[in-house]
């Protein structure tokens, strides 16, 4: 037989649940627009049931747990296109910067400063004695060697510029990986008390988003609540309440920073976050377009000379060097071509117009002017390949920019699947608020019912 | 139950209008710009046949520039040809009047101070300058190219060269600019200032007159023959000069088609991009009045 009182204990439970399940409610709906905020849902169960007598009787309700609702295998879906993204968008960032350097559809780049080099070679040819017309060719000569210089040092001032970046986001890696692990162990001990430790997950998976920001990571769950962190090339970054920071290291070869990760080089095998993007711009494609400029003003350069030197001067003095000579690298490299150009010749009647010596004579002006021309840097017309690099470079940012639209939808495709797992609703919050303000008022109408009972059985003995 | 779905509408919408913003920033710049091509990014492919075509197109205008500054010192030339071939007609006619029985030696004398005096005109026509160079001493623009001599039998001296300048008028297309006064005035056979020479001896020792005349009249058809590499170079500019604007007016054709918005399309998509944004706002506005709390009972 059960007792009024045992009704009024089940009753009083029910309050109490129904309370807790409206707090998780209230919870929701504080968070509905918190980063990285799972909704929770409580998880009601029924208490065992006793042995009434003979029936087996219900003894109400309690609550198990109070359960965070997220797709761990849709985070790292997202934690992967993230680092996709955030590398494509920073190396996007940085190349848009290197393509404003050769942006010949607005005007500026080479190409103006190259036909004028050679256009005044081409004018001094029709009068190779005429003193302006020998200035024009010095000045065209020093504007473009101007411009390959100027053009040159901006693309190192860029590539420092990544270098900067590259080194601050290992700091912020390393922040984050110190988080995550910090993170695992206070979800341990909060799992280990028996507690639920969802707004802490919630924020190792903000942190692991980050993360993932930043550089590529492969997150593997274990059972006891932590995640252990690596880049997809198995560099470790967190395992367990451990973080392994990176640390940076200038490389001399280039002046730039080299990522370590465990003591080992690991700059070239990232694969992805914001850290791939500044590296590719920083080790491949900026190198490129530096190292192809500086091709182009060696070909320039020497053919220039070698020309100039095939001529006499307006005295009648064999040719000399148009530009300061250039001598490549032992191993062929003509790096610093493009930045130390510059004009040789100190007066106009240098200008190596004749091809016989007669001051008159402008067979080797026309020469020069055809250098235009001839193949004088890897087998192309310095215009060829110029073009090339222009090709070159907007290719590099165009099919970047495909991809980040790719990636993009894809991301956001993902992250809308996650909200309609994670997300907090307000109509179903609002939905859950009557059902458990309904059942809270229910179960205090039981409480006031047995209390009227147990009144009216006490009146029962009362001396009239 | 039904699929639940991403509760936060808000972000759907973010989206669109960020993609939508995006369009229309494109649109805007092509607009503002009145280009299709803003940065290499846009179409790597055209922005490096830019570079071709802008190279080609500075050359062609420099070919122009060539062929008119040309042109001005091949016209003085000729023209100074033109008095030396008058001169020497002059020069003819005075022979002739020389072969004249009734002459006395006195009238024969002034003859030939007239006909040394014509020897001086095209010796000063000869030495024409244009912009500070001899236009008849070969290459060696700077010297002059004759300076009278009295050792000499011809009266004068060539001090120029016999070589002459090339000059591109479009690629590969060189062309000579001149000719040296040692081709124009005189070869094997003929020599302009020897024919006056002697045609002046003739006169004044009234010698072999008629044969001083033919000489001269040799010489005046000799330099006349000369004379027509002027007129043909001009021509030749001229030709050269309509195929260069031809080109470049293709060449201005290309670049615009390479770089220009259709203003008519890109207004379109600008507008159109408007139109999707207000869409968007407008159902944004109409999610947040949408929601289960307003029709809960006001304790």
């Amino acid at each position: 037989m059960s007792s009024l009182f045992g009704t009024m204990s089940v009753a009083l439970q029910s309050l109490l649940v129904q309370q807790g399940a409206l707090q998780v409610t209230a919870n929701n709906i504080a968070n509905a627009n918190t980063p990285g905020y799972s909704r929770e849902v409580p998880i009601l169960e029924e208490s065992p049931p006793i042995l009434s007598g003979n029936t087996m009787v219900g003894t109400g309700v309690t609550l198990k747990s109070v359960q965070s609702v997220r797709d761990n295998i849709l985070d790292l879906r997202i934690d992967q296109e993230t680092s996709q993204q955030s590398s494509l968008n920073s190396y996007v960032a940085s190349m848009n910067q290197v393509q404003a350097l050769f942006n010949e559809t607005q005007g500026t780049g080479l190409q103006t400063y190259l036909s004028n080099f050679f256009n005044s070679f081409q004018s001094l040819a029709t009068d190779p004695t005429n003193s302006s017309l020998r200035q024009g060719v010095i000045v065209a000569g020093q504007d473009l060697a101007g411009a390959f210089s100027q053009t040159s040092q901006n693309l190192a001032t860029l590539q420092q510029g990544l270098d900067q970046s590259v080194t601050q986001t290992v700091h912020q890696v390393n922040q984050l990986t110190a988080q995550v692990a910090n993170l695992n162990q206070q979800i341990q001990e909060v799992s280990n008390a028996g507690d639920n430790p969802g707004s802490l997950e919630d924020q190792r998976d903000e942190a692991l988003n980050n993360l993932s920001g930043l550089i590529d990571t492969a997150v593997v769950y274990s059972n006891n609540g932590s995640v252990s962190v690596t880049t997809t090339n198995g560099t470790l970054l967190v395992s367990g309440n451990q973080s392994d920071a990176l640390t940076t290291q200038v490389n001399s070869a280039t002046g730039m920073h080299d990522v370590y990760g465990q003591g080992t080089d690991v700059t070239s095998s990232i694969a992805g976050g914001q850290l791939q993007g500044l590296i590719s711009a920083r080790d491949d494609s900026i190198p490129s377009t530096q190292s192809s400029i500086d091709n182009l003003a060696a070909g320039l350069i020497s053919a220039a000379n070698q020309q100039q030197k095939d001529g006499y001067g307006l005295n009648g003095a064999k040719g000399v060097d148009f530009f300061t000579p250039f001598t490549p690298s032992a191993s062929g490299s003509n790096a610093g071509a493009a930045t130390t150009m510059a004009v040789a010749l100190t007066s106009p009647d240098q200008v190596a117009a004749s091809s016989n010596g007669t001051p008159g004579d402008n067979g080797n002006a026309t020469a020069l002017a055809n250098l235009q021309n001839e193949p004088i840097v890897s087998g192309q017309t310095a215009g060829d390949y110029y073009s090339n690099l222009i090709d070159q470079v907007g290719n590099d940012v165009s099919n970047a920019t495909s991809e980040q639209e790719a990636v993009g939808l894809v991301l956001q495709q993902l992250t809308n699947q996650q909200k309609s797992i994670s997300g907090v609703s307000l109509d179903e919050e609002a939905t859950n608020l009557i059902t458990y303000q309904q059942a809270y008022e229910a179960a205090a109408r039981v409480i006031s019912t047995v209390d009227e009972l147990v009144g009216a059985t006490l009146n029962m003995f009362t001396p009239s | 139950m039904g699929m639940r779905v991403n509760p936060d509408m808000y972000s759907v919408i973010l989206n669109g209008l960020q993609t939508n913003a995006q369009q229309e920033d494109q649109a805007l710049q092509q607009v503002a710009s009145g280009q299709k091509l803003n940065s290499l990014s846009d179409d790597p492919a055209a922005a490096a046949s830019l570079v071709n075509l802008r190279m080609q197109s500075s050359s062609d205008t420099q070919y122009l520039q060539n062929i008119s500054s040309l042109t001005g010192s091949l016209n003085v030339a000729d023209s100074a040809l033109s008095s030396v071939v008058e001169a020497l007609t002059t020069a003819q006619s005075v022979g002739v009047e020389g072969t004249n029985p009734t002459l006395n030696a006195s009238n024969r004398q002034a003859l030939a101070q007239q006909i040394q005096g014509i020897q001086q005109a095209i010796i000063g026509l000869a030495n024409t300058s244009y912009n500070g160079e001899y236009l008849f001493s070969g290459t060696a623009a700077t010297t002059q190219p004759y300076v009278a001599d009295s050792t000499s039998t011809s009266g004068v001296t060539y001090k120029g060269n016999d070589s002459a300048n090339s000059v591109e008028i479009s690629q590969g297309q060189a062309m000579p600019i001149s000719l040296p006064g040692s081709q124009l005035f005189s070869n094997a056979t003929t020599n302009v200032f020897q024919s006056l020479q002697d045609l002046s001896n003739a006169l004044t020792t009234n010698g072999n007159i008629n044969g001083a005349t033919t000489e001269v009249q040799n010489a005046l058809s000799y330099v006349s023959t000369q004379q027509t590499f002027y007129g043909n170079s001009v021509d030749r500019l001229k030709n050269a000069q309509t195929f260069l604007t031809q080109e470049q007016t293709q060449l201005t054709e290309t670049e615009g088609n390479t770089l220009d918005a259709d203003m008519a399309t890109a207004v379109t998509n600008l507008s159109q991009t408007e139109t999707t944004q207000q869409a968007l706002a407008q159902v944004g506005g109409q999610i947040s009045k949408l929601n289960m709390f307003d029709y809960l009972p006001t304790p």
